[in-house]
């Protein structure tokens, strides 16, 4: 996840900053204008890499914001006077995010590729609209006469027209946004963000809404762009359908990446050396006949660079393993001193679902009480995964009714159930592989307070942290809270999946095959836990290790071709015929011993 | 009706040459999970190529036999020296990658044939028109590229179909892992698949440059509708490929003449809604 900038990046940035605080006095107009751009792209990329980065949207048609952004300036801006650039940029940013907030609805429905190829398409959309078509001049840009101005109560404060207040205008803008990014990215809401980046399943089951998240993302990164385009306006005057085009979007990214995408610091490096590179190819004096060409250098330089450092110049500088910081003050988690807690019912009623002509779940009616361990077994392809994934909302029941305490939630979104107290993990591992342990079971504890518009963890600290502490003692992984989840083994890794769910406050667990591969020292642990958290939890428990589940479960239900074949305490199944004949045979002598 | 007729036609005749480009883009990604932006400067290979070897030879037709072949060992090399390092690599490196092939690309483009358009002339003995159904005169080289079209479109069809490279092409369309487990050299089939998209653009950029003129930048409009194409279609799938391309052509015929100042965001709108509506495309696995 995201850590504030190590030490030596903060003292580069800072030199940086004082660089460009000098540039006016030691260079020419030209190099003005030249850093100005720069400046102005990097606002651009940052927000570019806000997307890319943090929430994992790549999206190639950006630059519609940016252009959104300068075409605004050029309609406020009247034919022979100065706009105010107080009305003027926040006008031009709302236009952009509200434009974000419509191609974005559509856009954040689909994912990967498509995502690429939607934005592409909007953004060329876009352009072609305004190429084609007599708006500000069509294919051939439009000019804005008089640069905008600062001007509050009547009184001009910045006057766009000089270069130099413009300039440090640029140059605090970019500070200002750098900043709130990293603060952003930090928040709950960027946390949540960061974890859709890695496993967005996986976040909408812990019952956050990952469509309205990433949706607030592309508005936020789109009114940021706008502003970015409003200030390019403002350097040349000038504004072009090229803005739009997918060009502009394609050095975006190019940038984003050159500097190393997710980083927010890698772009300002990416768009500082993308523009001296292009400058530099394109200056005959420095490299003789080839300026004609530069385009072809900086293609080949841009490949090479793809080739040798694919997480950019910021991937330059990250050390290794990340430093395991020492271990601060955690409230006491001690499941103890809390009263029990009732966990949720759950009662199904001819609960069915089929996939064509196969019906994997057929006709399951089946009262769960709480605070009970419940196991399900049944041989493979009995539909035990499929049932669990109906019980989720991962898949969609054709028929039947799930009731979660008193309430229908048979056809709901994932995370609508997980909102009502339903947890599950999965068969395969299914963690935020980069982020630490603790970081894990802090995106889980945040869907708590699941809601998009979280910036601060305010009055929720407290409680949020004493959950964690309290899941991470109860899995036993107190003393890996700093490890980052990858380098976990595969049964901490299985007990983090739980730790997740205690975090979440879900008050019925699911778990499917929580055992597996695990050994018998582990085992055991984990029966006793699942023994303990029935306590305050309903637990529904999904396991191929039949000793493990007649040891731990209250209740046993079994599941045969998709139909209910019994449902009993394990010594009343154990003694069932039909059981022993239909499934047990294998076993049967076995358990029964 | 002479109006509606002929946009018919124009349309489904555009929608053949897009399918040419449109069917590598999708087989590539299909197989190799590669996004290639590359792929609209390979038609605009074949437009000057047409220009050159047509002022060579002095015929179109010529032109095509030696362009498909110098087209193929093309693609072999690029693929051989950039795209084969992308397979393993995400979406967003394979986008960065393969844009700066297109500055590349159109670099050389205007370092070769420079900035003039230039003109491809039909052949003597394809110029003229002919009537259809006794109602609209139609131009005969379109004819013939549309027919062209359809005997490479069907010789591709043949190829995936009823020979043992097309098994293996299906076969890594529906899982590519798996192909990798079966012991075939996939290096070789993806260069081939590769290098076989990069001759169906190129021969569309090859027959396409008489009617449309050759300019730089040919290619873009031609990948980026090719990758709505791919969208509409669904990734991988060659007749999902076919169709989207023939509603794209008629899409964008139509959207000339009835909203002239609109005509590609119709193109647009219509992927925008296939994809709201189907989000893994009309013959895509969602």
């Amino acid at each position: 996840m995201l850590q504030r900038p190590r030490p030596f990046i903060v003292i580069l940035l800072i030199a940086l900053l004082v660089a460009a605080l000098l540039v006016p006095f030691v260079g020419s107009s030209y190099a003005i204008k030249f850093t100005t751009r720069v400046l102005v792209l990097a606002i651009f990329v940052i927000s570019l890499d806000f997307l890319i980065g943090i929430t994992g949207l790549v999206s190639f048609g950006h630059a519609m914001f940016f252009g959104l952004g300068a075409y605004s300036l050029y309609f406020i801006s009247p034919q022979a006077e100065a706009a105010n650039a107080i009305i003027a940029f926040p006008a031009a940013m709302l236009a952009a995010g509200a434009a974000a907030a419509i191609i974005g609805a559509f856009c954040v429905l689909t994912r990967g590729f498509y995502f690429i190829m939607v934005t592409l398409a909007f953004g060329q959309m876009l352009f072609s609209l305004f190429y084609t078509s007599r708006i500000a001049g069509g294919s051939d840009g439009a000019y804005i006469n008089v640069k905008p101005e600062v001007t509050l109560f009547g009184v001009t404060i910045l006057d766009f027209e000089n270069r130099f207040a413009f300039y440090y205008f640029c140059l605090g803008a970019l500070v200002a946004v750098y900043l709130l990014m990293l603060v952003l990215a930090r928040t709950p809401f960027g946390r949540v963000l960061q974890a859709i980046r890695w496993n967005e399943e996986r976040v909408g089951a812990l019952g956050f809404n990952t469509y309205a998240h990433k949706l607030l993302s592309f508005v936020f990164a789109g009114a940021v762009a706008g502003f970015a385009g409003v200030l390019y306006a403002t350097i040349d005057g000038y504004v072009a359908p090229d803005l739009f085009g997918w060009r502009q979007s394609g050095i975006a990214i190019m940038m984003v990446v050159l500097g190393g995408a997710g980083t927010l610091f890698g772009p300002i490096l990416g768009a500082l050396l993308y523009s001296a590179i292009e400058e530099v190819l394109k200056t005959g004096s420095w490299v003789g006949p080839i300026a004609n060409h530069w385009s072809l250098g900086l293609g080949l330089i841009l490949i090479a660079a793809v080739l040798a450092w694919p997480r950019g110049i910021a991937g330059l500088f990250e050390t290794r393993a990340r430093r395991a910081r020492p271990e601060r003050d955690q409230p006491s988690g001690d499941p103890q001193e809390e009263r029990p807690q009732r966990g949720k019912a759950l009662a199904v009623e001819g609960l069915t679902r089929a996939f064509g002509g196969l019906v994997a779940v057929n006709g399951v009616s089946l009262k769960l009480a709480p605070n009970l361990v419940h196991g399900i077994i049944g041989p493979n392809g009995a539909g035990k995964t499929t049932f669990v994934n109906l019980l989720s909302g991962a898949s969609k029941p054709t028929a039947g009714r799930i009731r979660l305490d008193d309430e229908e939630i048979a056809g709901r979104t994932p995370y609508a159930i997980a909102r009502r107290g339903l947890g599950r993990s999965y068969q395969r591992t299914n963690i935020f592989l980069p982020f630490t342990v603790r970081e894990n079971c802090l995106i889980a504890a945040h869907a708590r307070h699941p809601s998009p518009f979280r910036l601060r963890l305010g009055k929720f600290a407290r409680e949020e942290a004493k959950e964690i502490a309290h899941a991470l003692a109860a899995t036993g992984l107190s003393t890996r809270a700093e490890a980052v989840a990858s380098h976990l083994s595969h049964g901490e890794q299985r007990q983090l999946e739980i730790a997740m769910l205690l975090a979440s406050g879900a008050k019925l667990l699911i778990l499917d095959e929580p055992l597996g591969g695990m050994g018998a020292e582990e085992t055991s642990r984990v029966i006793a836990l699942l023994r303990k958290l029935s306590v305050n939890h309903t637990v529904v428990l999904i396991e191929h290790d039949m000793d493990a589940i007649f040891a731990a479960a209250d209740t046993l239900t079994v599941l045969v071709e998709g139909k209910l074949l019994a449902h009993g305490k394990p010594d009343d199944i154990r003694r069932d015929r039909a059981v022993r004949e239909a499934y047990l045979g294998r076993w049967g002598q076995e358990i029964v011993r | 009706m002479d109006l509606v007729l002929t946009q018919i036609f124009n349309g489904l005749q555009y929608g053949l040459l897009i399918f040419l480009a449109a069917s590598g883009l999708t087989l590539v990604l299909g197989i190799m999970g590669v996004i290639n932006l590359s792929h609209g400067s390979f038609y605009m290979l074949g437009a000057y190529l047409s220009l050159t070897l047509t002022s060579l030879t002095g015929d179109i037709f010529l032109s095509l036999a030696l362009g498909i072949p110098i087209a193929f060992l093309f693609g072999a090399a690029i693929e051989w020296l950039f795209i084969r390092h992308l397979y393993a690599r995400d979406h967003l490196q394979q986008v960065l990658l393969t844009f700066g092939l297109i500055l590349v690309f159109n670099e050389l483009q205007r370092m070769i044939w420079g900035t003039f358009p230039h003109s491809v002339p039909i052949p003597s003995y394809l110029s003229g028109s002919v009537k259809i159904f006794g109602l609209m005169s139609y131009p005969v080289y379109r004819i013939a590229v549309a027919g062209l079209c359809i005997l490479l479109a069907l010789a591709m069809m043949f190829v995936i179909q009823r020979t043992k490279i097309g098994r293996m092409i299906r076969a890594g369309e529906s899982n590519r892992e798996m192909v990798e487990v079966l012991g075939i050299d996939t290096r070789l089939l993806f260069r081939f698949v590769f290098a076989a998209g990069v001759s169906l653009a190129a021969a569309g950029g090859i027959i396409a440059a008489p009617i449309e003129s050759v300019y730089p930048g040919i290619g873009e409009s031609v990948l980026i509708t090719s990758l709505v194409v791919v969208v509409i279609g669904g990734i991988g799938s060659v007749r999902g490929a076919f169709v989207g391309a023939l509603l794209i052509g008629l899409a964008d015929a139509f959207g000339k003449v009835y909203l002239p100042q609109f005509a590609s965001v119709v193109v647009y709108a219509l992927m925008a809604a296939v994809l709201v509506t189907r989000p893994g495309g009309l013959f895509g696995r969602a």
